[in-house]
């Protein structure tokens, strides 16, 4: 149906644009403490799965989005250097904190889940 | 300078040194040349050699940042596509990630109050493993600073990013629905673009976790941090 990659792709990142607008009207709306983006992720799985819009329109758009999802972040994250200051001397040890933190998080959070999984996967 | 030039060029720039990163980390493979480490070294390193300042480069950069919404929603395609593994799993997914929002907010409070730092970094440091806007208003409503918070939230993203070959190894984390769970819980959207280019229904269920987590950490932050500190 569409040939032309550089026209529908921005067209759909667009559409998109629309659906994250839609979600932060709803938080604004309501005073919610879920940020607007991930309202119009929930919006766009309860439109895809009622089947009120067909996967064609958006999948090439989303799929490059996806795909590059890192790239979005990148403005977001060179802006520690506003805050390296912070973690001079002791400000390491926050460093430190962080990692360990994160590393307990995602072992125990994952491995609890990889075991209740698998028994359900063996029953 | 013309603000208009200025943002095309960081624009610009900033595609530039993500292409390249992405042509490095395809013949390099390396944990630490994941394209967004090398592209974000690259820019800070333009930026302090050229005494340009984060303000000027965000003349560009947040019509990139204004893009992070619409890529969010974008991770419901690959959601709907997983959903009937989700639906079976979804208690064991929900069941790791309510334990990662304990450990996370515990483990980051606990450890920097014994470390004698403020209060007000403790507050900024607890919410660190959510989406940044999430993030920031848990920070905002406890007592923290928000910027800070950010920062916070960067390590976990990127640090959790850096890490999880590390933690997988040693911990035995083999399974693709374990590993989505903790990358989701522990790093954020950052940790779910590394799950995803991994595989999609790791990146899905890590996409699931990072929502519940969202809400489960700002539901319980408040009243756990009022315990513990």
């Amino acid at each position: 149906m569409f040939k032309d990659k550089a026209i529908i792709i921005p067209i759909q990142i667009a559409m998109l644009y629309l659906i994250y607008l839609a979600g932060k009207g709803i938080q604004n709306l309501f005073d919610l403490f879920i940020p607007g983006s991930v309202i119009g992720l929930l919006i766009l799985f309860t439109l895809l799965s009622l089947k009120l819009v067909p996967e064609w329109i958006l999948q090439q758009g989303v799929s490059f989005m996806v795909r590059h999802l890192p790239f979005f972040f990148i403005p977001a994250t060179v802006g520690i250097i506003s805050y390296a200051y912070v973690f001079k001397g002791k400000g390491m040890l926050l460093i430190v904190i962080g990692l360990f933190s994160t590393a307990l998080v995602m072992a125990l959070a994952g491995r609890v889940t990889q075991w209740m999984v698998k028994r359900r996967e063996e029953a | 300078m013309n603000p208009a030039l200025v943002a095309l060029f960081m624009i610009g720039f900033t595609i530039a040194a993500y292409i390249g990163s992405l042509h490095l980390y395809r013949k390099y493979r390396r944990i630490y040349t994941t394209p967004v480490i090398v592209a974000t070294a690259v820019i800070i390193v333009f930026l302090l050699l050229f005494h340009v300042s984060y303000e000027t480069y965000m003349i560009g950069g947040k019509w990139i940042d204004r893009l992070l919404g619409p890529a969010v929603v974008a991770l419901a395609y690959p959601l709907y596509q997983h959903r009937e593994i989700l639906k079976k799993m979804l208690v064991p997914i929900m069941t790791g990630t309510t334990i990662g929002a304990v450990v996370g907010i515990s483990s980051g409070l606990l450890l920097s109050k014994w470390a004698g730092f403020s209060t007000e970094i403790i507050h900024s440091i607890v919410p660190k493993s959510v989406t940044t806007p999430v993030a920031m208003s848990i920070s905002e409503s406890t007592g923290g600073v928000m910027p800070l918070t950010a920062v916070f939230v960067m390590i976990a993203g990127i640090g959790g990013m850096l890490i999880h070959p590390l933690v997988m190894r040693y911990s035995g984390l083999t399974h693709r629905i374990g590993r989505g769970v903790g990358m989701g819980s522990a790093s954020h959207a950052i940790g779910t673009a590394a799950s995803m280019e991994r595989d999609t229904l790791e990146g899905s269920i890590s996409t699931v976790a990072m929502i519940l987590s969202a809400v489960i950490v700002s539901i319980i932050a408040p009243g756990l941090t009022l315990l513990l500190l």
